[in-house]
């Protein structure tokens, strides 16, 4: 279980988040969705401990972990997975090496089971043969997968994407959601997904977070999200019919010709 | 009056992040093997070039102080001090210009490629610190390379000052080496390795520092780089008559010179 309480976040001047509140309940799959800008990103980074919140709490589990030390975030690193927008997979090392990387500083199990460990990883985000390949040998797409990998390889009990869909092309970005569905089901993950994606985040998601300005304006779940009279949410809602609209057109011209 | 607090403001972090590195080296030491990995590569990285540099530098001393010497008919000398002369001064800032220019710029674009594409930040959520991790390493490297470079460098400058002095000057190269053993003495050489260590310290602190807090992309790095190798040069220039100074007066106060 996850809880932000009246978190605040400023850099220098700016305030980034005014104060959010929010619980995800264990088990759940949460999108939180908004336009640029309005600190979705700054809202994870300070779940994994990368920022800290200037007020606020953040309860993981039953414990409040904003002030914990550098060394005491490692445990809450351990079981809070985080996915960045970038594959951030480190050049120097191989496929293999990146995924394990995890699994040697968290020591998380022992070397000799680690090569099993790094397979199963890679199999359930289906890559194959590429192991000993260099990041930059492989496909962006691919990048992102092994990326997965080696959050997922760490078997946490939270999971948290950062738009992990951004900069790919529209299969490769259905093949990312399902991932995150089927990842979230089989690991029996709490998942927290930051996205622009409405309608992935109505197809897959518990509940849904929208965030503006730094504040929460609307939450529910997806059947409850489609009833809003928020103005942005009817924005995002707009944007999902329209696309839908385009793709059904394109299909009917796809069957005439 | 603003970017001149902005520059002390600048000089405080720097100094704090080299705090942290010393901190990180003692109480968080890192495996060996990953210094002499770095050690290798920066020493390789720069090898050549340095060569050829000292090579050259011995060269055009040996040309300028021929024109002084035969002057007075101390040809005889030559060497001497043409080889004091680089090891007391020329030698360590070449090596650290050189340095500056090649392994700062790299390890510089490095870390910031490393930031800005979330790999430090991947790396804190993956259980390690990136101080210990990336930081330290290349800070050990490019201080234990500075010494190698400058040893390599100042054999070259030699030869460089030996070859050069007998097709300009006529010394041949027993006459070039007969003086060195008696004006290269101990102070110069001691002189040439404080300012060597000196100069690498602040070069490895710059290009670290400048490196890890880069942001903004692909603009960000480029920054970030071209200020490594402005600081780094202000900062050896602005060292170099300040260590001079100083060993001045702590060898005249022991009565060395």
């Amino acid at each position: 279980m996850i809880e932000f309480k009246n978190l605040v976040k400023r850099f220098g001047t700016r305030t980034i988040l005014k104060g959010i509140s929010f619980k995800i309940e264990e088990g759940q799959i949460a999108f939180i969705l908004g336009t640029s800008g309005t600190g979705k990103s700054v809202l994870l980074k300070n779940l994994v401990g990368l920022l800290r919140p200037d007020e606020g709490e953040i309860w993981v589990d039953g414990r409040e972990i904003s002030k914990l030390s550098e060394q005491e975030y490692l445990e809450v690193r351990k079981i809070c997975g985080m996915v960045f927008q970038q594959p951030a997979l480190f050049d120097s090392l191989s496929v293999f090496e990146n995924v394990a990387f995890g699994l040697r500083k968290h020591r998380i199990v022992e070397e000799a089971l680690i090569p099993q460990r790094v397979q199963e990883a890679l199999d359930a985000v289906h890559v194959k043969g590429v192991e000993q390949k260099f990041p930059q040998q492989i496909s962006y797409g691919m990048q992102k997968r092994v990326s997965l990998a080696r959050t997922v390889a760490l078997r946490p009990k939270i999971l948290l994407f950062d738009e992990p869909t951004t900069g790919l092309d529209p299969i490769t970005t259905t093949a990312i959601n399902e991932l995150i569905q089927e990842l979230s089901r089989q690991y029996k993950t709490t998942s927290l997904v930051v996205s622009h994606d409405m309608k992935c985040a109505l197809d897959i998601a518990d509940q849904i977070i929208v965030l503006d300005q730094g504040n929460v304006v609307d939450l529910g779940t997806p059947e409850q999200l489609k009833k809003s009279q928020v103005p942005l949410v009817k924005d995002f809602l707009e944007e999902v019919l329209a696309q839908e609209a385009q793709s059904a057109l394109e299909e009917a011209k796809g069957r005439r010709s | 009056m603003k970017s001149v607090i902005g520059a002390i403001d600048e000089m405080g972090r720097a100094i704090l992040f080299l705090g942290d590195i010393l901190r990180t080296m003692v109480y968080r030491p890192n495996r060996s093997h990953e210094i002499f990995d770095q050690i290798w590569k920066v020493t390789v990285q720069s090898f050549a070039t340095t060569g050829m540099a000292g090579f050259f530098v011995g060269g055009i001393m040996a040309v300028q102080f021929s024109l002084q010497m035969n002057e007075f008919g101390a040809l005889g000398y030559l060497g001497g001090l043409a080889t004091s002369g680089t090891i007391r001064e020329v030698g360590p800032l070449l090596i650290a210009f050189m340095l500056a220019g090649k392994v700062g710029a790299y390890t510089s674009a490095e870390l910031g490629t490393m930031r800005v594409t979330e790999q430090i930040d991947a790396i804190r959520c993956l259980g390690a610190d990136p101080m210990q991790e990336i930081v330290v390493p290349r800070f050990i490297a490019i201080i234990v390379s500075s010494f190698f470079l400058l040893g390599l460098g100042l054999m070259m400058s030699i030869g460089g000052g030996m070859l050069v002095g007998s097709i300009v000057a006529g010394v041949n190269f027993e006459e070039y080496m007969r003086h060195v053993p008696t004006i290269v003495a101990f102070p110069s050489i001691v002189a040439g390795l404080i300012k060597c260590f000196v100069f690498a310290v602040i070069l490895s602190t710059i290009c670290t520092f400048k490196g890890y807090n880069a942001s903004g992309g692909a603009k960000g790095v480029g920054i970030s780089v071209v200020n490594t190798a402005v600081v780094t040069m202000i900062g050896i220039v602005m060292t170099d008559w300040l260590t001079s100074f100083l060993q001045e007066a702590v060898l005249n106060w022991f009565g060395v010179v």
